[in-house]
Formats: C-alpha cells, sequence, structure tokens
C-alpha cells in the first residue's frame, strides 16, 4: 500500500474519532473476527488500521507503511523547524520569541510587518513551489524509471522560462506569464519525448535528448532578453536565474491552486506509479493500463513543473535533490510522493534561507545555491559505482 | 600494396578538392563579414572603404571594427574546431565537446576568480583561462577513466553538462560578491566577437603556435590510438604521453579561444562532426576540414548574430548553441551509436 493514501485515510479516520493510529488499532470492535485477522495479517514493517464508518458493515482496513511514515513526520518537522528559522532570520534579525505573536498580528510593529508582509508571502511561495518542483520530479523519474529524468535536466524549465520570459517581454502575446509557461513547458516536453520516441526513455539517451531541448529553449531566451530594452530585460532576469525575490502574485495564486489539485492526482496515482516501476510487460499483466496512466502522470508532472516555474524561474535541481532524499529516507516499497513533496519544500526554504542570510547585503538567488549544492550531488550520482542506477 | 596506391592518392586528391571549397567558402564569409553589420555602413559603401575609397566612417567601421572581428572569428573558430576533433579523438567519443563536457566552463570560472582576484591585464587573463582548461580537461579524462563512464559517451557528457552547470554557477556566485568583476566580465561570458582589438589576437598567437605545433607532431599516433591502446603501444607509440600531449594543446586552444572570445558551446561538436561526414573518421584527415570549418561556422552565426537583430547584437554563444542543439539531438538518436 502506498504512503499516501495511507496517510489520507488516515486523517480522515483521526478526524473522525480523534485518535492515534495505535488507538485506533485497540479500539477496534472485537466481535468481528474479519478485523481480527486484518491486524493480525499485518505484513512485516506496516501498521493495519481498521475502522468501521457510521452504520456501515464492512469495516474498512488500510496499511500504512512504517518507515514511509515517519520519514514523513521527520521530514516535516524538519520543514517546520526550518520555517521557522526562516521567518526568524534575515538581513533584521528578529528574536525567536517574537516570531510567534508576530505571526498573529501582535507585538511590535515592525516584526509584523517584517514577518507578514515580507517573509511569510515569501516562505510560502517557497514552499510551494520546492513541494511543485519535489513532486514534479518524483513523478517524472517514475516515469522514466531514470533517476536522472527530471523536468529540470531534460529541458522542461527551460522550455517553460522561455514561454513566460516571451510573455513577460511581450513578444505580441499578452497572455498572463503562468499560462504561457505551462505551454512552453507542454512544448518542451512534447518536444523531448517526441525526440526520445525511438530510443524509449530508458538510458542516458533519453535525458541527453533532453539536455539538447534545454539548449535550444535557454538560447531562445537569450534571444529574446537581447532584443528588447534593457529595462524590459531586468524586468525578466528573475526567470533566467530562478529567484524569490519578485514574485508575481498572480502566478503565486494559480499554484496555490494547482498544487493541491496535482498532488492530490499525484497521490491518486502513486499505487500506478509503485508498479510502473517495473517494465511495462508486468505492469500491465498486473492490471494497469500503462499508457493511460503514463499521460496522466506526464500531465500532472508537466503542469507542477510549468506553475512552478512562472513563480520561481527555473530552480529544476530541486527536482532532483527532494525526491533524492525522500527515497533515501522512505521505504523501498512505494513511490515516496508526500515525502518528496515535502523534501522539495525542505530544500527549498533552507536553499532561500542560505541565499538570504550567507552574503547578508547581497541576496543570492536560489537558482544559485540549488545549483552550487545540487551539481556535485549530481556529479556523484553519475559516477559512483552502477550499484543503484534506477530509481 | 600497389592496389592500395591509386585509392589513396584519389582520396588524398578528393579532400584537397573539398578543402579547397571550403577554403574559397571561407573566403566569401570573410567577405560577407566586412561588408554586412549590425551599424548603417552598408555593403556598398563597405566595398568602397575596402578597395581603398569611401568615407572615413566607412573606413573606420571596416578597418577597426569589422576586421579585426572577423579574424579574431577566424583564429576562435580555428582553435575550437580543432581542439573539438582532438577531445573527440582522445576520449574516443563522438560528443566530447569542449564547451560541453566543462573544459570552457573551466576556463570561464578561473577568469572570474582571476578578475576577482584583482586581475586586470588581458595576457593574464589568457594564461589563467588556459590554466582553466587543463584543470577541466583532467577533470573530464578523470572522468572518463572511472570505469564504466568511459565506455558510455552519452554518461560523459551528463557528467560534462553537470560540471559545467556547477561551474558557471559558482562563476556567477563570484560575480555576485564583485561589482567591478561583474562588470568586466558580462559582455565576455555570454561569448561574443565584439568589441575584440588586434592586440587581444597577437596575445594568443604564441599558444596557439605551440599547440599547432603539438598537434603535427601527436596526429600520426592519436590517428593509432584510434584503434585502440594496446595497437598502437604495439606500433611504437606511448599512449600515457600522447594522451598528455593533445591535453595540453587542447587546453592551450581552448583557453585562448574562450579568453578572447567567451565560452562558446558547441562549435567543437558540430566542426569534427561536419568535417567527419565530409572526410570520413581517420583523424588526420579530418584535421585538414576542421580548419576551414570552424572559422566558417563562427564567422557565419557572428554575421547572422549581428543582423539579426539589427540595431543591437545578439550573443555569438545563442547562435551556435542554436545550431549546435539540433546535432547533439541527432548523434544521440543514431540509432547506433558511433564510436571513434
Amino acid at each position: 500500500m502506498s504512503l499516501m493514501n495511507a496517510m489520507r485515510l488516515m486523517r480522515e479516520e483521526g478526524a473522525m474519532h480523534g485518535n492515534t493510529a495505535e488507538d485506533g488499532l485497540q479500539q477496534q470492535p472485537v466481535g468481528h473476527g474479519y478485523d481480527r485477522a486484518t491486524a493480525a495479517s499485518a505484513p512485516a514493517g506496516h501498521w493495519c488500521l481498521a475502522w468501521q464508518l457510521g452504520g456501515a458493515r464492512a469495516p474498512y482496513s488500510v496499511l500504512v507503511d512504517r518507515r514511509a511514515f515517519l520519514a514523513a513526520l521527520l521530514l516535516l518537522l524538519g520543514l517546520l523547524a526550518a520555517s521557522f528559522a526562516y521567518l526568524t532570520m534575515g538581513s533584521s534579525a528578529l528574536a525567536p520569541k517574537a516570531v510567534l505573536p508576530a505571526l498573529v498580528g501582535r507585538g511590535d510593529l515592525m516584526a509584523v510587518f517584517l514577518v507578514q508582509e515580507l517573509r511569510l508571502p515569501r516562505l510560502l511561495a517557497a514552499c510551494l513551489t520546492g513541494a511543485a518542483f519535489g513532486v514534479a520530479g518524483c513523478l517524472m523519474q517514475t516515469l522514466a524509471r531514470n533517476r536522472l529524468a527530471t523536468p529540470g535536466i531534460i529541458g522542461i524549465d527551460n522550455g517553460a522560462t522561455a514561454f513566460a520570459v516571451a510573455s513577460v517581454i511581450g513578444l505580441g502575446v499578452s497572455l498572463a506569464p503562468p499560462a504561457m509557461a505551462l505551454v512552453g513547458a507542454t512544448t518542451a516536453a512534447a518536444l523531448t519525448f517526441g525526440l526520445a520516441a525511438g530510443g524509449g526513455t530508458r538510458g542516458y539517451r533519453f535525458i541527453v535528448a533532453g539536455i539538447g531541448v534545454g539548449a535550444v529553449f535557454g538560447a531562445i531566451t537569450q534571444l529574446l532578453l537581447a532584443k528588447v530594452h534593457i529595462d524590459t530585460a531586468n524586468a525578466a532576469y528573475p526567470w533566467t536565474v530562478g529567484s524569490l525575490n519578485a514574485r508575481p502574485a498572480g502566478a503565486v495564486m494559480l499554484l496555490a491552486v494547482g498544487l493541491p489539485l496535482g498532488l492530490g492526482t499525484a497521490l491518486w496515482l502513486t499505487r500506478a506509479l509503485s508498479l510502473m516501476r517495473f517494465s511495462d510487460a508486468v505492469a500491465s499483466g498486473l492490471g494497469l493500463r500503462v499508457s493511460q496512466r503514463r499521460w496522466q502522470v506526464l500531465a500532472v508532472s508537466v503542469l507542477l513543473t510549468g506553475l512552478a516555474v512562472s513563480v520561481a524561474g527555473p530552480v529544476g535541481l530541486v527536482g532532483l535533490i527532494g525526491p533524492e532524499i525522500a527515497r533515501s529516507l522512505s521505504s523501498p516499497r512505494g513511490v515516496p510522493v508526500m515525502a518528496s513533496a515535502l523534501a522539495g519544500a525542505l530544500v527549498m526554504v533552507l536553499a532561500d534561507l542560505a541565499g538570504r542570510v550567507l552574503l547578508s547585503p547581497i541576496e543570492i538567488p536560489v537558482g544559485i545555491v540549488t545549483a552550487v549544492v545540487g551539481g556535485p550531488w549530481l556529479l556523484w550520482i553519475l559516477l559512483r559505482p552502477a550499484s543503484r542506477n534506477l530509481a | 600494396m600497389y592496389a592500395a596506391r591509386p585509392s589513396g592518392l584519389f582520396q588524398a586528391r578528393r579532400l584537397s578538392a573539398r578543402l579547397a571549397g571550403l577554403l574559397a567558402l571561407l573566403v566569401l564569409v570573410c567577405l560577407a563579414s566586412l561588408l554586412w553589420g549590425a551599424g548603417d555602413v552598408g555593403p556598398a559603401r563597405a566595398w568602397a572603404a575596402i578597395t581603398g575609397q569611401g568615407d572615413a566612417e566607412a573606413q573606420f567601421v571596416v578597418g577597426s571594427l569589422r576586421l579585426p572581428r572577423t579574424l579574431v572569428g577566424l583564429v576562435v573558430g580555428l582553435a575550437l574546431g580543432v581542439a573539438g576533433a582532438l577531445l573527440q579523438a582522445v576520449t574516443r567519443n563522438p560528443l566530447a565537446e569542449p564547451g560541453l563536457l566543462g573544459v570552457s566552463a573551466g576556463a570561464a570560472f578561473a577568469v572570474a576568480v582571476a578578475l576577482v582576484l584583482g586581475a586586470t591585464a588581458t595576457t593574464m587573463r589568457i594564461g589563467v583561462a588556459q590554466l582553466g582548461a587543463m584543470v577541466g580537461c583532467l577533470c573530464v579524462l578523470g572522468v572518463a577513466r572511472v570505469s564504466g563512464a568511459g565506455n558510455d559517451p552519452v554518461r560523459l557528457v551528463l557528467a560534462g553538462a553537470a560540471l559545467t552547470g556547477l561551474l558557471l554557477s559558482l562563476t556567477s556566485l563570484l560575480l555576485l560578491f564583485d561589482q567591478r568583476a561583474a562588470d568586466e566580465i558580462r559582455f565576455w561570458i555570454v561569448g561574443s566577437l565584439a568589441g575584440r582589438r588586434l592586440e587581444h589576437l597577437l596575445a594568443i598567437l604564441p599558444s596557439l603556435l605551440l599547440a599547432g605545433a603539438i598537434v603535427l607532431a601527436v596526429a600520426r599516433p592519436l590517428a593509432a590510438l584510434s584503434l585502440g591502446e594496446r595497437v598502437a603501444s604495439g606500433l611504437g607509440h606511448r599512449p600515457g604521453l600522447i594522451r598528455l600531449l593533445v591535453i595540453v594543446a587542447v587546453a592551450l586552444l581552448v583557453g585562448a579561444a574562450t579568453a578572447t572570445a567567451g565560452p562558446l558551446a558547441f562549435v567543437g561538436l558540430v566542426v569534427p562532426f561536419a568535417a567527419r561526414a565530409l572526410a570520413g573518421p581517420d583523424i588526420r584527415r579530418t584535421l585538414w576540414l576542421c580548419l576551414p570549418l570552424g572559422p566558417l561556422m563562427v564567422i557565419t552565426a557572428d554575421i547572422v548574430s549581428r543582423l539579426l537583430v539589427a540595431p543591437s547584437e545578439l550573443p555569438l554563444g545563442v547562435l551556435t548553441a542554436l545550431c549546435g542543439a539540433p546535432v547533439l539531438v541527432a548523434v544521440v538518436r543514431a540509432r547506433r551509436m558511433p564510436t571513434l
């Protein structure tokens, strides 16, 4: 059973009974022999949760992967701690005590302004974009069965950036940047997958075709920026390096709507995803409609990438690092979608915090921080002995 | 022996015919580069200036702006094309390219470090860039010798792309520190031939001559090396020494080209690719064809970069990427990856 379905069901259960997982297990009606059987047959490393809804006869039960649950919990705690640090630290540091009152509008006026007006929106944008990149990366890696196939590496980020920049500098099209970023992400994905159609998505050729597509779109971005007046070019600059400094409000709103949708769909797909890690023959033999599911996974990944790029620009390496952390923490049985989202958000928040704090008067764009951290990681994945090469 | 001879002669004749055709094309392109530009000195006025008449403005534009630029394009294209062919031969990988594998990025990073540390002189920059290119080359070959990665051409390119991304972001990080260095480097880092003067050319000439001498000495052993390391040592060559010499030559060439024109990606991929298509896989023949093909590509791209967005100019690196990325995809898509 995949982690996320389990967590979602568990949340419903918690709301209903107000219990923790273990309590739910103990408080089952003892009269049902069925329940005891399921509880007893929980495989090693899982919790089996069973409960009854209202007057329904058949009990519901769900398996929770213990390690995956703990990993998600750990990442969530890490994210909360990082968020607290994010709100506290900065060019003018706040006392840790002052942050929580300032969040609800109490305390020093300056602190309230700093937290509510400046840092909180940026923190939210970081969490949203990080989670979107993380989920998109995890989906794409599973789809291509290749841990290097993240949207940033196979050129989808660059495509979205090129189109977003085109709409910012007004190339005759007055569509909003998020919409154009989506179009660009779709175009780049179609190109990469179309070019790789002969060789399949396995192996490194697919990735190098993606690098080629990305190089073309990167050049197009430069071309567009070279054509316009310097002020317009400066307005479009954040999109080229990846920064949370100038976030368009509309794009953040759109991402805030799109991320739950995409994440929900991804969670709904987790079961299919964990089957898709096998070969197509095995997956369809187990009852999966492979090509249909593949389109759905690709669509979600492209949607999330496009929306996230329209907020923060190409910070694609988060899509590599986030799922990598999630995978090493959680169990290998399922595809860690939720853990990827949390890890992506955590990486993004930490990277932006580092970018704001390290060279304090100067702010390092978050794209550069992730590139400096993620580059060596990528090299290490490529060059280490090929024992666990595929995701 | 007798049977082989006429065919070899025939091949040599065909090669020299192609070489002559390419040289003629190169002369035409150089002329076009003198005639057309982003400014308002049109072809007619420029022609008058070339033939010795014409007004002062046209003579200035042609003589002091377009001529040095064309010459710089000639030298840079030559260096990058030859460096690409050498690197591909020594790694036996059709995708090995100084720009893709991080050699140019290494040179750019070294220049950025030097600028931040306070260097300004042009000659200093060349040495530093060559040092950085050398380090980049050693990284590439180190990676290629890690078990597994060397046998898979595509994996090497991926590692190079990762290295390039890392070095470029480190470079921009350095430039954040230092506004002066950022201003000095901004127009150089995207790759362009604009505003280069003849002094720059003279400064890189000695190292180019040295690299040329190395290439002449090493071409024959390199062709033997393409048959495999054992065959090469059986034929009396020393693979380790050859490899070292080639790396030195590549570093000299790429460092000089990068110091002059900024990091230009994909030239070293496209040029040997075209040369192999024209002359077959023998490095001794492809090197000859790379000589006119490299400048041909760079100068053509430069002309287009001047004309495309007319009063302003496009970075040259953009155009080489636009030409080169499709070639990269085509090579990768080829059903059977050619190994060198």
